[in-house]
């Protein structure tokens, strides 16, 4: 084994592993976690979308929501703002 | 003697694809795009843990390979090598990989990355505005209609050439299902799920191997007496409405419960079946498997006359569409552009995932030629048309000399393998034009239940009554356009960073003007044949049973199709040149 580090075996084994994660799953786990996304969003923009100027009044539960929702806002922002089109959606 | 076998030719392409990774890609890479390791990636700059996040590159490669590599590397040698020989269909996938190839892929992913990881079409807006993006979308929906019609037709030769290969394939699109259901309704581990779905998908195939009776249904079950898979059959159509049901539920039903877990389990034996035939290749001056007599290094590149020979075309420009994915190919370019730009982790990941991955199906495509290559034509070249059987037999006279299981065995194998890797692609490519059609259509034409037939009516059409090569050629011509758009679009954004734009400007300049030739060629053979009142040779079937007419109807509208094609491709080289020399001029006076 190398000084520190894994051994060359080693890393050629885990190169494998991954490539084959990438072939075999990455993409079905990217599916799954933008279809979770969109739907967060979705929810985020029916309850706090006055943030992005969406003309709703905040229910009483956007308030009791808002710590939950506090992580996603920044990128939720970033995409909903963002320039998007059917071939940032065609690998799945 | 190793010159009669594949081995020595595959393993020249090797040396040259190792050179262009290890040298020319590093030499772009460091001088011209200046990767920087310590430069965020926009997987850094903007996490969101969804589709912005760092993945190692290893993983981004595997991802990248699979969804660059398909049919196409497989289909498009097959063709090539029956019609011009094996000589320039090796020669434009090593040297066309070389220059253009991997050039593009790791291109338009740097593109990206350095546009904090946008797609195509959003780049295409900003640099060329909003028409340039709708043609762009438009030419999209051709591409997907006609390697659609393609690839349905590919997938029944074969269904219906080696009775009983339907049978695996129900096996494997069912156990798709229950693999989802497995992971996603009963929690079960992904390690027991796929232990599950493999021991479902071989003990299919192995069964149906083993036993004969149930190689069913028979070779043109509907049209008794009838030799070979023909335009216009009874079977043809049975199959198509087959493939239609499943490319409906592929369309409609939720991305998670089937088609990804189908594409998974699919992948599998796909990818064992891909390295195998390499290897077997690469050995092939062991275990002694030589060139077939039929199959002569250069065949012949002067098919000037459109009504003698119809399925082909001159060499130039007709080979360099003719062979896309392995040498070069557009579609590759909205891969690197879509999630691998989004989960780069360095800079420097860009060259083994983009450039690697790239380089790879080109090693599928010389493979390709090499299972052609061992193989006896089933009719002469190039007046007799090549068969989407010939992969199939060439891999399994391969592989049985190094593994000798029976060549009927690995027969059905490979059959196999080529019509499930054509299905999850059709799949895949049916739920994204839904998505386009989302965008462009009028209503009620763009609702995902409506969308999805359109497509399928439309490929079933050209499937059933069109010409299968002519096709081809025309899905090439729209690929490789794009790969060249793509290439100009890398140039002009090149030349907006006022950087170096030579290795992109003329791979683009010549992409560009071969593919809208080849379509032009391509758009005159339908045209002279509809004017002369001819019909292509795979035709005369449908002459036979619904008359001229609707051959004239076909060819008119595959006619119309080329046209169409051809000006949107003009228009968007035009925006594409003014674009570039803009913002060379702009560099210019600065």
């Amino acid at each position: 084994m190398s000084k520190g580090g894994k051994g060359f075996l080693s890393k050629i084994k885990d190169a494998l592993s991954e490539a084959v994660y990438g072939i075999a799953l990455h993409g079905q786990v990217s599916a799954i976690k933008r279809m979770k996304m969109y739907t967060e969003y979705l929810f985020m923009l029916m309850t706090v979308g006055d943030m992005l100027g969406i003309p709703l009044v905040p229910p009483y539960y956007t308030l009791r929501l808002l710590p939950y929702m506090v992580p996603n806002i920044k990128s939720w922002k970033l995409r909903m703002l963002r320039e998007r089109d059917v071939t940032d959606i065609i690998t799945g | 003697m190793v010159l009669d076998t594949p081995a020595l030719y595959i393993l020249l392409g090797l040396i040259v694809y190792s050179i262009a990774y290890l040298y020319y890609s590093k030499y772009v890479d460091r001088n011209i795009w200046q990767s920087d390791p310590t430069r965020p990636t926009p997987a850094k700059l903007y996490f969101d843990g969804v589709e912005y996040f760092p993945v190692s590159k290893y993983v981004l490669y595997g991802y990248q390979f699979k969804s660059v590599a398909a049919l196409g590397p497989i289909v498009g040698p097959m063709i090539a090598v029956h019609f011009y020989g094996w000589l320039p269909a090796l020669l434009w996938l090593i040297i066309g990989n070389f220059f253009i190839g991997w050039v593009q892929d790791y291109s338009a992913m740097m593109m990206s990355v350095r546009r904090e990881g946008r797609s195509m079409g959003p780049i295409v807006y900003e640099l060329l505005g909003g028409r340039a993006r709708v043609i762009l979308l438009t030419y999209l929906v051709f591409y997907l209609i006609i390697i659609g019609a393609v690839f349905a037709w590919v997938i029944i030769s074969i269904i219906n050439g080696v009775p009983g290969v339907f049978i695996p394939i129900i096996v494997i699109l069912i156990t798709g299902y229950i693999f989802g259901h497995m992971v996603f309704r009963l929690k079960m581990s992904v390690v027991t799920a796929t232990l599950v779905a493999l021991i479902l998908v071989f003990a299919g195939i192995i069964i149906v191997t083993a036993v004969q009776s149930l190689r069913i249904p028979p070779t043109n079950f509907l049209d008794p007496g009838l030799i070979g898979t023909q335009p216009a059959s009874w079977t043809v159509l049975f199959w198509l409405i087959v493939l239609g049901v499943i490319y409906y539920l592929a369309a409609t039903t939720p991305m998670i419960r089937w088609l990804l877990p189908t594409v998974y389990v699919a992948y599998l034996p796909a990818i064992i079946a891909l390295a195998i035939v390499i290897i077997a290749a690469l050995l092939s001056f062991i275990t002694g498997v030589k060139i077939d007599p039929t199959r002569q290094a250069f065949v012949g590149g002067a098919y000037f006359d459109p009504i003698k020979y119809p399925t082909t075309g001159p060499l130039w420009p007709m080979l360099f569409v003719t062979i896309a994915c392995g040498a070069i190919s557009g579609w590759h370019s909205l891969i690197s552009t879509g999630l691998s730009s989004k989960q780069l982790e360095f800079e420097t990941d860009a060259r083994p995932v983009g450039g690697g991955a790239m380089i790879t199906e080109g090693i599928v495509g010389l493979s390709s030629v090499a299972a052609i290559m061992v193989v006896a034509a089933a009719a002469p070249p190039p007046a007799g048309a090549p068969v989407p059987l010939d992969y199939p037999r060439g891999a399994a006279a391969l592989v049985n000399a190094l593994i000798p299981l029976g060549v009927d065995n690995w027969l059905f194998f490979y059959a196999i393998f080529v019509t499930i890797m054509g299905l999850i692609t059709s799949m895949l490519f049916v739920r994204v034009f839904r998505m386009v059609a989302a965008e462009l259509f009028p209503t009620p034409f763009n609702h995902y239940l409506v969308s999805p037939l359109i497509w399928i009516a439309l490929i079933s059409f050209l499937a059933w009554l069109g010409s299968w090569t002519n096709l081809w050629l025309y899905f090439g011509g729209t690929n490789q356009l794009l790969a060249g758009l793509a290439l100009m679009l890398v140039a002009v954004f090149l030349a907006s960073q006022k950087r170096p734009t030579w290795y992109v400007f003329w791979p683009g300049a010549f992409m560009i003007v071969t593919t809208l030739s080849a379509i032009l060629w391509e758009t005159y053979v339908y045209a002279s044949h509809l004017m002369q009142g001819k019909y292509l040779a795979p035709q005369a079937p449908v002459v036979d049973k619904f008359g001229a007419t609707l051959v004239n109807i076909t060819n008119l509208f595959s006619a119309v199709f080329g046209i169409i094609l051809f000006i949107l491709g003009l228009v968007m080289a035009y925006y594409l040149f003014s674009g570039y020399f803009k913002y060379r001029g702009q560099s210019s006076q600065s």
